[in-house]
């Protein structure tokens, strides 16, 4: 829901705000160009199905997501029940659709910390330089010294299992790439005379942050921004999958195929396994393709 | 190649290394102690009994102390003892394990490097074609598809489907399971699985960061220099084009590490391989402090010389840098 409604929102308010009238027809472009990709399109499609799952799950599901016994454990795919029913009985089709909801929420908030998180360290380091730049540096570096999973799993045992929980401890391990980028845009723009102007008039440090250079990185941060849903979700998948998850009996996709893949090694069909498991696969998709045509559309200069 | 001042430039990093290692050394062990519970609880004591047992492995002293007390084995390279086993010394125990996960992560990394540049020069040649469309949304599907999707489909396909179920359980035949290291080509076919897991994710990124510098290198005039002078078009790509266009490729090598690194931890626990990251997994959910604790090192110091070597590598492949 609120990706799609994402892109107009930034648009509007740069439009209304401090930009002069060609560089609204810059963003315009921009969204043109995104229409205009086809894959980004479909893209869009399915996470707008997505958004839509996702709403009515919080609402409606087939069976109750949580009721055991509504059929026989195990039951293979059928018109009642149409991706079958877990060990328990549980109807999967519900559980699938309110599994949505954790990897939207885990996506979305981890994008949105890691976004204040990594803006404020990387316009604080870029702007001061000196010994803050360097002490933000060397802990960007230690972070980087390690593998995010582990302590994303470290965080989870020490904090509890909650969404909050996992939403913190996944933002721990995933926060250095926005600032790291926020930063090294912070360093050029700073030195250009707009910013000399603010300084030279006397503006605030916090207004030069926020309202001069924030505003002229905009692009490669939205950029950024939309890639760490897809490398959030994909993490949450993994701790869940490793049994570090949002507590029982909430459905997660993660949870699911790790439910799932016991099963497959009991000896049973591997159904359980294939509908979280595709439905993981297409989300992430969606995202990177996403992702990908929003760069090509509002930042051709970067390239990967 | 190896002059005064690329020395320096190691020592410096080096130290570097070891002050990385000792703050996250130090951040795991606050937190891993800082845990509700301890490594006994599965032996039900109380009162004085527990607080004996406490005082024998040191744990009833402040964090610090016993931080202290484990730097100063660590420097001589004794990781400290495992809590759940009563006393086995861990060292040998990780670096048996790191073994493991470096026969693992190499694989990874082979798959990695070697889909990642084909595929990206394939499609760099063969630029707007199908073949460049097919290579690069097949690297994006690469990277989409979590690593434990495709282990667990390979192990439906090969384990299951294949006839090498038993017993309703799975068979997939691990070298290191009662006989690790057997060699030859058994293990290689069981290692090719878990590899091509976790290096499809990470091959790509390495497809699509190939392809750029490539479709960029291959615009430079030196190029049709070299065709002008009637070079061969494969030598011309590969020893003229290729090597320039690796220099942006060697730049995200530190976060394909980490990416192989991850997968490895994930996989380790789908096929039950007796690697590091099946041990930190089991050692923090045990509360197995030390062990907790030793594995960040190891991966750690790891992590620190594998990009070092990188940065190392900067220098032969672009003899334009240098430090």
């Amino acid at each position: 829901m609120a990706t799609t409604t994402y892109m107009p929102e930034v648009v509007t308010e740069y439009a209304g705000g401090t930009v002069a009238r060609e560089q609204v027809s810059l963003w315009r472009d921009g969204l043109r160009r995104l229409r205009r990709n086809k894959l980004a399109v479909v893209a869009m499609g399915f996470l707008a199905f997505l958004a839509v799952v996702t709403v009515v799950s919080l609402f409606w599901t087939p069976y109750p997501p949580n009721a055991i016994g509504t059929c026989q454990g195990y039951t293979f795919p059928s018109p009642k029940h149409l991706m079958g029913c877990d060990d328990l009985g549980r109807d999967l089709l519900s559980r699938v659709m309110v599994g949505s909801q954790v990897s939207l929420v885990v996506g979305l908030a981890t994008a949105f910390v890691v976004l204040v998180v990594g803006v404020v360290v990387g316009l604080v380091a870029g702007y001061m330089r000196g010994w803050v730049d360097t002490v933000i540096s060397v802990i960007i570096n230690i972070f980087y010294g390690v593998p995010p999973l582990l302590i994303a799993i470290s965080l989870y045992v020490l904090l509890g299992a909650s969404l909050v929980n996992i939403i913190i401890a996944i933002s721990a391990t995933v926060w250095m790439d926005m600032a790291r980028l926020v930063r090294g845009q912070s360093l050029s723009i700073r030195e250009r005379e707009f910013v000399e102007a603010a300084r030279a008039s006397g503006t605030k440090t916090s207004k030069i942050l926020f309202a001069h250079i924030f505003p002229n990185a905009l692009g490669p941060i939205i950029v950024q921004a939309t890639f760490i849903i897809p490398i959030a979700i994909l993490t949450a998948a993994f701790l869940t999958f490793l049994g570090f998850g949002v507590p029982p009996p909430q459905a997660d996709w993660g949870g699911i195929a790790s439910e799932g893949f016991s099963a497959l090694a009991s000896g049973f069909d591997p159904y359980i396994l294939l509908f979280p498991a595709i439905a993981i696969s297409l989300t992430l998709l969606a995202f990177n393709f996403f992702g990908d045509g929003l760069r090509d559309a509002f930042d051709p200069r970067q390239k990967r | 190649m190896l002059n005064r001042g690329t020395l320096i430039y190691i020592a410096q990093r080096v130290v570097l290394i070891a002050f990385t290692v000792m703050v996250v050394s130090f951040g795991v062990f606050v937190v891993v102690h800082s845990l509700p519970g301890n490594a006994f609880i599965s032996d039900r004591l109380h009162g004085k009994a527990l607080q004996l047992l406490l005082h024998q492995y040191g744990l009833d002293q402040p964090v610090v102390i016993q931080y202290w007390n484990w730097l100063k084995g660590a420097i001589h390279g004794d990781l400290g003892i495992s809590l759940v086993t009563r006393g086995a010394p861990i060292t040998p125990i990780v670096l048996k394990e790191l073994s493991v996960s470096a026969m693992v992560g190499g694989a990874a990394l082979l798959v990695t490097i070697g889909l990642g540049v084909t595929f990206g020069v394939i499609a760099a040649i063969r630029q707007n074609t199908w073949v460049d469309y097919t290579l690069t949304t097949f690297a994006v599907i690469g990277y989409s598809v979590p690593s434990f999707v495709i282990a667990s489909l390979g192990i439906l396909i090969f384990a299951n489907w294949l006839n090498n179920v038993s017993n309703g359980a799975f068979y997939y035949p691990l070298p290191w399971q009662g006989t690790y290291g057997g060699g030859g080509l058994s293990t290689l076919i069981s290692l090719s699985l878990p590899a091509i897991s976790i290096g499809l994710y990470t091959s790509g990124q390495v497809t699509r960061i190939t392809r750029a510098s490539m479709l960029e290198v291959i615009q430079q005039d030196y190029i049709r220099t070299a065709r002008a002078k009637g070079l061969k078009s494969r030598r011309v790509t590969v020893r003229h084009a290729l090597r320039n266009a690796l220099v942006p490729v060697m730049s995200i090598m530190p976060s394909t590490v980490l990416g192989i690194l991850t997968g490895v931890v994930v996989i380790e626990n789908i096929f039950t391989i007796p690697g590091l990251g099946k041990e930190f997994v089991t050692s923090i959910t045990q509360q197995d402090y030390n062990l907790t604790v030793g594995v960040f090192t190891i991966y750690a110091v790891l992590i620190g010389f594998a990009n070092l070597i990188v940065d190392l590598l900067y220098a032969v492949v672009d003899p334009r840098i240098r430090y």
